[in-house]
């Protein structure tokens, strides 16, 4: 339906509204270019990502429910929800309210009507099953190449329009990362094991990607706070792989690996005695620029690496 | 949950009818753990915990760290002939079996614990709380003091908690989990 209604719940979360802050801001700047309306959910609570999740599935579905009972009550059944994490969250628990309790197995009955008596214990009436879409800024932004292409074209046609000098420099290596294509099988726009959705949208504005081997990698993301070994040798390796490739920048589109790759690189240069300097830009914030936003609306200053190449 | 007491039967019998009943076919062709970016930390590859579970010793993988430091990546779950969900599986074996892995992997249950409770009561995470209460509870105070301080640097963080309006439903409604 948002392909007619150009409407649409946002759901930012609680890392795209702090330490992501730059991911967020060139979201919402991009969508307001391309005129998409879109409204962040009120008062929505943190979906307890991978805590929750490993430690009691019910919880977790709980936690992420609400959001989408919350924009259900503003009249939205389809949520853009940008962060990988929270959206492998929000679309469990839509699936387990989209789904009736006759068409669950017990196993899954069991756990619908703990997910209810949660939701009812908080005051939320419910209906019997609901119609809820959960979109990722890749498979949305996807889905909108078309309008993208065509605003590219008719911004970059107008005589005030100042192509971004980075733009025509950069050669990126587009990361996929693996929680969001692996995870969701029934995410059926690009293939698991060498993915191209990044490379034909940044095609459309003109620019060439190198041929990456590592797309879809796994840089540790969840280990981030425990295990920081085995994340900074992964983060590495994809690093590695990016300069082996003659990339001058990678291009992601989710703020873990974002941070893994970028905040963390000095970290990363430290420990292996090596010298990366590579950007880690955000899909969004290239976007962004080809549609004649400018360096600061997409917050590049946030960049830990310089984007200066 | 909050019983002890693992129920070894129960979690077979799910494993098996409800999250992958796939299980048997698996060869053990070690694909999945061919590809799998964590496999020289696992104590147990992920094609031995496929084989524990179906010679009945899933007791010996709840007190394995395979099922903990399982990044959650898919690679085996997608590259493994037989379709056979191991990610699924892992997440499966952790959630039911986690009372009794606290002290094998005591960061990662402090971790969860403390993150589960700023959520509880805030209703959105608060990550200056998050990491200060992480070193502190793990005793590594000065670990990632260097990238905090970049992140401080570039104003990255906001330094407030943010509170929820129905943080106290969401706390009483979830109070039983953790
Ligand atoms: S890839 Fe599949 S069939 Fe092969 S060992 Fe792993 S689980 Fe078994
Ligand atoms: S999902 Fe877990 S077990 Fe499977 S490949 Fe990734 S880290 Fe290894």
């Amino acid at each position: 339906m948002a392909q007619e209604t150009n409407k649409i719940a946002y759901y930012p979360g609680c890392s795209l509204n702090s330490t992501a802050i730059d991911f967020n801001i060139s979201i919402t700047k991009l969508l307001k270019v391309l005129g998409i309306g879109f409204k962040e959910i009120e008062d929505w609570n943190c979906c307890g990502t991978t805590p929750a999740h490993h430690t009691n599935e019910e919880l977790s579905a709980t936690l992420s429910a609400r959001n989408l009972l919350l924009a259900d009550k503003m009249g939205y059944d389809e949520i853009l929800c940008p962060c990988v994490s929270c959206y492998n969250k929000l679309s469990h628990a839509a699936k387990m309210l989209n789904t009736s309790f006759s068409e669950m197995n017990p196993f899954e009955q069991e756990k619908k009507q703990q997910l209810v008596s949660d939701l009812k214990e908080m005051g939320f009436e419910l209906k019997d099953s609901y119609g809820f879409k959960i979109y990722s800024i890749l498979n949305y932004l996807f889905e909108k190449k078309e309008l993208i292409r065509q605003k590219y074209l008719e911004i970059s046609q107008t005589s005030g329009y100042n192509k971004s000098s980075l733009l025509a420099k950069i050669a990126p290596a587009c990361y996929y990362g693996c929680a969001l294509l692996r995870s969701n099988k029934l995410l059926k726009f690009d293939d698991i094991e060498n993915p191209n959705s990044m490379e034909i949208l940044l095609k459309d504005i003109g620019i060439t990607s190198k041929s990456f081997q590592f797309k879809t990698e796994c840089c540790g993301a969840i280990m981030s706070l425990t295990h920081k070994d085995l994340v900074l040798k992964l983060s590495k390796d994809i690093l590695e792989m990016a300069y082996d490739c003659k990339a001058n920048c990678i291009v992601v589109f989710c703020q873990l690996c974002q941070q893994n790759l970028d905040l963390r690189q000095s970290q990363i240069n430290r420990y292996f005695k090596t010298e990366y300097k590579i950007p880690v830009l955000y899909l969004t914030q290239i976007l962004g620029l080809a549609l004649g936003l400018s360096e600061r609306e997409v917050m590049l200053d946030k960049l830990f690496v310089s984007p200066n190449i | 949950m909050n019983n002890k007491n693992i129920d070894y039967g129960k979690i077979k019998n799910n494993l098996q009818n409800y999250i992958e009943p796939n299980i048997y076919y698996c060869c053990q062709c070690g694909k999945c753990s061919a590809g799998c970016p964590a496999v020289d930390l696992y104590d147990f590859k992920p094609h031995q915990v496929i084989s524990l579970i179906q010679s009945n010793r899933i007791d010996e993988i709840v007190n394995s760290s395979a099922i903990w430091l399982c990044l959650e990546c898919d690679i085996c779950s997608n590259r493994c002939p037989e379709n056979i969900s191991i990610a699924a599986i892992m997440n499966y074996l952790r959630v039911s079996t986690w009372q009794k892995n606290t002290k094998k992997v005591k960061n990662i249950s402090i971790f969860y614990k403390l993150f589960v409770r700023i959520v509880q009561f805030f209703g959105r995470s608060y990550e200056p709380g998050l990491i200060l209460g992480l070193n502190i509870g793990t005793g590594r105070f000065l670990n990632d003091f260097d990238i905090a301080v970049d992140i401080l640097k570039k104003r990255k963080i906001k330094v407030l908690p943010e509170f929820v309006k129905g943080r106290k439903k969401i706390s009483k409604a979830t109070k039983k989990y953790l």
